[in-house]
């Protein structure tokens, strides 16, 4: 079966935040829940780059290592999923998870803690597909409709991609190969330049005299 | 002939110690040169970075940690890799569920060896006919609601974290997720109480369990562990005042991480909430083993030490026996009283039931 993984270029994100919207949206997500974020390093500097982060799917997740009630599980295509019947919201996942991919929804006592919820990479839940109950708990599952995560789907860009690991890391080393390597000959600095600097400068705007 | 030959040989030795000089100086000013001429070349933007390493040494905050820009709202939120969670990850599952495990394991095993050496500790001279007031009813109130707070959240705390390993076996993974919940729920909701009891334990115990002269000879002589013969103590013993201030510090850190742990919308973030995660839960483990040890004591490790707590009142051959400086000193005030009062005092229906031998001590 395939390994579902989420790759970000970092070339190409262009902040828009249309990820971040389409998964609210298409998952209704819980309020003060947002399964995807996108973020901008050295924001405004030259060398600025924004990345779309979710969870990331990992092969070996802390999030499951460290779950007390062991209710994360990880599909035949490689997604980690939890599930919220089993799930006790004890928030350990989210002090385990590098990416902050797990978080509270706001409706526990003293509207602290209540059963986490993460990004499903719109695979629904342990539920029937296309059931009620799973709309609800994990919102779509487009997985089962043979659709890839709608995040990824509608990037306009083109810079979030997801899907089998073999397929999108193939589509990223021939984007690497036809850009790079001019560039890096050019020894252009990410901290100095921008790769979107226009040919004339040489690919290098702010280091050169 | 011989002199043109001096001639030539000096010219040559001359020739030859000139071009020794130059190499010398060629030698000695080539590295300056050198460096003049790569400084000279050394342009700024020349040196070749990897501009996709250099942005995922600033996304994994290799070097310092770097805070991104997001639209989203939230704590932390602007971190793209977090990576103590990882640590924290490590210490959860390599160290603090083994070490934990062993620790709790080896404490109840010790107690049984020295159950099985030393047997049960009795109250040498026997049970005598009159007793002393040792508690004051507030005071075994105080006592009682400390132990079954700390007991109900000691229980509930060991489930969640041993419960993966050891009851989903049992119960499966449905059947342990309601049990780990009520489990949470009611750890998150009595936690606040312990904090309450701790601050009621603190004022009511505290002055009697300042160090004092004697103590260190109780500590030196193991308590009366060793041998026979007992260490002469005031109303609590030198291990008992350790108890109780262990209780106050550790007590105190375990609530307040607990406090930190439960209100996550506090908005300290993951690495301050894993790092009151490690205090809470070594804390906590260090307070049950003591306490374990505190309870084997009070129940089968000695004859009558249960006694003030349960009823109020202690035996005076045990009091004389394991806290004579305060014995003799209750005495001498007179506030014995004889098996006959206690029990009438307590309410309990005797066919005789004469006043006791001094009843002024009973209201304290």
């Amino acid at each position: 079966m395939a390994r579902m993984k989420f790759y970000c270029d970092p070339e190409r994100c262009i902040e828009c935040n249309a990820c971040v919207t389409a998964c609210k949206n298409e998952n209704e997500v819980p309020w003060g829940v947002n399964r995807r974020r996108v973020v901008t390093i050295k924001d405004g500097e030259p060398g600025e780059r924004s990345l779309s982060v979710a969870c990331m799917h990992c092969s070996d997740a802390p999030c499951a290592t460290v779950c007390p009630v062991d209710c994360f599980y990880t599909t035949q295509d490689g997604v980690v999923l939890h599930d919220k019947d089993i799930c006790i919201g004890c928030g350990y996942c989210f002090y385990a998870c590098p990416f902050g991919a797990p978080q509270f929804p706001e409706d526990g006592a003293f509207a602290t803690r209540g059963k986490m919820d993460k990004c499903t990479f719109c695979a629904g839940g342990p539920e029937a597909d296309h059931s009620a109950d799973e709309h609800r708990k994990y919102g779509s599952n487009r997985l089962a409709e043979g659709k890839l995560p709608l995040c990824a789907e509608m990037c306009s860009t083109k810079a979030l991609l997801a899907g089998d690991a073999n397929v999108i890391s193939d589509v990223y080393r021939k984007r690497i190969i036809n850009r790079g390597a001019a560039v890096l000959a050019r020894g252009v600095s990410y901290r100095d330049a921008s790769f979107r600097a226009p040919r004339s400068t040489g690919g290098k705007s702010s280091s050169q005299e | 002939m011989s002199m043109p030959a001096t001639d030539k040989t000096a010219s040559q030795r001359l020739s030859v110690f000139g071009l020794c000089l130059l190499a010398v100086c060629l030698l000695l000013f080539s590295p300056l040169v050198d460096a003049e001429e790569k400084s000279a070349r050394e342009l700024p933007g020349v040196k070749v970075f990897n501009p996709a390493a250099e942005l995922w040494r600033d996304v994994r905050q290799r070097e310092a940690p770097v805070s991104g820009k997001t639209q989203v709202g939230g704590v932390e939120t602007g971190v793209l890799i977090n990576a103590t969670g990882d640590r924290w990850r490590q210490f959860r599952m390599d160290e603090l569920i083994p070490v934990g495990g062993y620790v709790i394991g080896a404490i109840i095993v010790l107690l049984l060896i020295f159950y099985m050496v030393r047997g049960r500790v009795p109250i040498e001279g026997g049970a005598s006919d009159r007793k002393l007031p040792r508690y004051t009813t507030y005071e075994r109130m105080v006592h009682w609601f400390i132990a079954s707070v700390f007991l109900f959240l000691a229980i509930t705390g060991l489930i969640l974290l041993f419960g993966r390993p050891m009851l989903i076996p049992l119960f499966g993974k449905e059947g342990f997720s309601i049990i780990a919940s009520a489990c949470k729920e009611g750890h998150n909701l009595m936690g606040p109480l312990f904090l309450l009891a701790l601050v009621m334990v603190f004022f009511q115990f505290v002055r009697r369990n300042i160090y004092q002269k004697g103590d260190l000879t109780w500590l030196l002589r193991g308590g009366g562990i060793i041998g026979k013969k007992h260490v002469p103590s005031n109303f609590f013993n030198m291990g008992e005042k350790t108890m109780f201030w262990l209780l106050v510090f550790v007590g105190s850190l375990i609530g307040i991480s607990g406090l930190v742990l439960v209100f996550p919308v506090l908005g300290l973030g993951r690495e301050f909430m894993a790092l009151a995660h490690v205090g809470h839960a070594i804390g906590a483990l260090l307070m049950i083993a003591v306490i374990i040890g505190h309870i084997y004591i009070g129940t089968v490790g000695m004859e009558g030490a249960i006694e003030g707590m349960k009823t109020g009142y202690c035996d005076l051959n045990w009091a004389k026996e394991h806290h004579d400086l305060w014995a003799t000193k209750a005495i001498d005030q007179g506030e014995a009283m004889s098996n006959e009062a206690v029990a009438s005092l307590n309410g309990e229906k005797t066919s005789t039931a004469p006043p006791g031998a001094t009843i002024q001590g009973a209201g304290k």
